[in-house]
C-alpha cells in the first residue's frame, strides 16, 4: 500500500469527523420524528414549522433519515479511504456529495423562501454537507495533481 | 510482519468506528426520548398571572386543580396537544379548571390574527367553538397570507354576526387582551408553546394522554 499524502490523510480524517457530526444531527432529527414528538414552538425559532412541514418527509420517511444514511455512507467511505488508501474511495465520496450538496441547497431554499422559517438542526446539517462537498472536491483535485505528477 | 501490524491497526479502526456509531445511536435515541420531569418538583412560578374573570375558563368552576395553557393557534405542537387537552377537560370536568391564554410567537405570521378571531368570537359567546375550529383547521390557514378569509368562514360557520365579528377582530381592546396575556406569559418565563402550568407549577410537556393524566392525578392527590 502506498503511503497516503499527508494532506489527503488530513482530508480523510476531516471527512470522518464532519460526517460523524452530520450523522449525530440527522439521527437526532430522525429519532424525534419516529418518537412522534412535535418539537415545542420556541420564541424566535422556526424548528416547529420546518420539522412538521409537508416537506419534512417523503412517503412517511423523514428527510432526516436520508441525511443520516448519507452521512453514514460518507463516514464508512472515509474510514475505508484512510484504511485502504484507494483513490477511488475518495472519488465515491465526491460522487455522492454532489447530490447531497444539491439537496442541501434545495432544503435551504425551502426554509428561506417557502417556509420562511429556519431550523437550527437543519442549518447545521447544511453546513456539514457543504463541508463534505468542499473537502471531497479538494481531495479529488489533490488526487488528480498527484496522478498527473506520477505520469 | 509489517502487513500484520497494519491489519491489526485497521481492525482496531473499524471496530472502534462501529462502536462509536453504536454509542452515538444509543445516545441520540436516549437524548431524543428523554425529558419528563417528576411532577411536584417544579417550583410555583411567582410571575404567573392569577386566574381572573378576564380569562377564558372551562371545566370545573371551583376547580381543585387549575391547568393554564399558554398557546399559539399556529404552533404545530399546540395543535397536537389540543386533542389531549380536550380529553383532559372532558374526563376531569368536575375537578379540573382549564384556562387558555394567548402566546402568539413572532415567527407565526397568522397567530395574532387567529387569536383575534378567537377573541372576536368570544365577544359573541363562542370563544371555545372558534378555538376548536382554529386548531382543527390549522393546516388550512397556517402560513397562508389570506388566513383572515378562513377565519371569517369559521365565524360564519358558527353563525356569528359577521358585521360585529369583522369590527371586533380589529378592535384595539382585543389586541390589548392578546398583548397583555402574551406579556403575562413572558413574566412567567414562558419561552415556548405550548407551556402548561398545573396549580402554578410549570409542567414538562407530557409525552401523551397517559402521561398527562398522571400529572393531573398527582396534582389532584396532593391538593385534596
Amino acid at each position: 500500500m502506498p503511503p497516503l499524502q499527508p494532506v489527503l490523510k488530513k482530508i480523510g480524517w476531516a471527512l470522518l469527523a464532519v460526517s460523524l457530526l452530520g450523522f449525530i444531527d440527522a439521527a437526532y432529527l430522525s429519532a424525534k420524528f419516529y418518537l412522534g414528538e412535535t418539537p415545542t414552538c420556541f420564541l424566535l425559532k422556526g424548528c416547529d414549522v420546518v420539522t412538521t412541514s409537508s416537506y419534512s418527509s417523503v412517503a412517511g420517511v423523514p428527510i432526516a433519515l436520508f441525511g443520516a444514511l448519507f452521512y453514514l455512507a460518507v463516514f464508512v467511505l472515509s474510514l475505508a479511504f484512510l484504511d485502504r488508501r484507494a483513490p477511488k474511495l475518495l472519488k465515491w465520496i465526491g460522487a455522492i456529495s454532489v447530490p447531497g450538496f444539491l439537496f442541501t441547497l434545495y432544503l435551504v431554499y425551502l426554509q428561506f423562501f417557502v417556509l420562511h422559517a429556519l431550523c437550527i438542526y437543519c442549518m447545521f446539517s447544511a453546513l456539514t454537507s457543504t463541508t463534505v462537498f468542499v473537502l471531497a472536491l479538494i481531495g479529488m483535485r489533490l488526487l488528480r495533481r498527484t496522478q498527473v505528477n506520477a505520469v | 510482519m509489517e502487513s500484520n501490524e497494519i491489519s491489526a491497526k485497521s481492525i482496531a479502526m473499524w471496530v472502534g468506528a462501529a462502536l462509536l456509531i453504536t454509542i452515538v445511536l444509543v445516545g441520540v435515541v436516549k437524548f431524543a426520548g428523554s425529558k419528563e420531569g417528576t411532577p411536584g418538583e417544579n417550583p410555583i412560578v411567582a410571575g404567573l398571572v392569577p386566574v381572573s374573570e378576564k380569562d377564558w375558563v372551562r371545566g370545573a368552576s371551583t376547580g381543585v386543580a387549575t391547568l393554564i395553557e399558554y398557546s399559539d393557534f399556529q404552533c404545530p405542537a399546540c395543535a397536537s396537544y389540543y386533542p389531549l387537552v380536550e380529553r383532559i377537560v372532558s374526563d376531569y370536568s368536575d375537578s379540573v379548571r382549564f384556562v387558555y391564554r394567548h402566546f402568539p410567537l413572532g415567527q407565526h405570521a397568522q397567530a395574532r390574527g387567529a387569536a383575534s378571531a378567537a377573541e372576536a368570537a368570544g365577544r359573541q359567546g363562542k370563544f371555545w367553538e372558534m378555538y376548536r375550529l382554529l386548531f382543527e383547521g390549522q393546516s388550512e390557514w397556517a402560513g397562508n397570507p389570506t388566513a383572515e378569509k378562513t377565519f371569517e368562514s369559521y365565524a360564519s360557520q358558527l353563525n356569528l354576526n359577521m358585521e360585529k365579528y369583522r369590527a371586533d377582530v380589529t378592535l384595539s381592546e382585543v389586541q390589548d387582551i392578546i398583548q397583555t396575556q402574551y406579556e403575562g406569559g413572558i413574566k412567567a418565563n414562558v419561552n415556548a408553546t405550548p407551556t402548561f402550568f398545573l396549580n402554578g407549577r410549570k409542567l414538562q410537556n407530557p409525552a401523551g394522554y397517559e402521561a398527562f393524566k398522571q400529572l393531573i392525578d398527582a396534582a389532584l392527590a396532593t391538593s385534596s
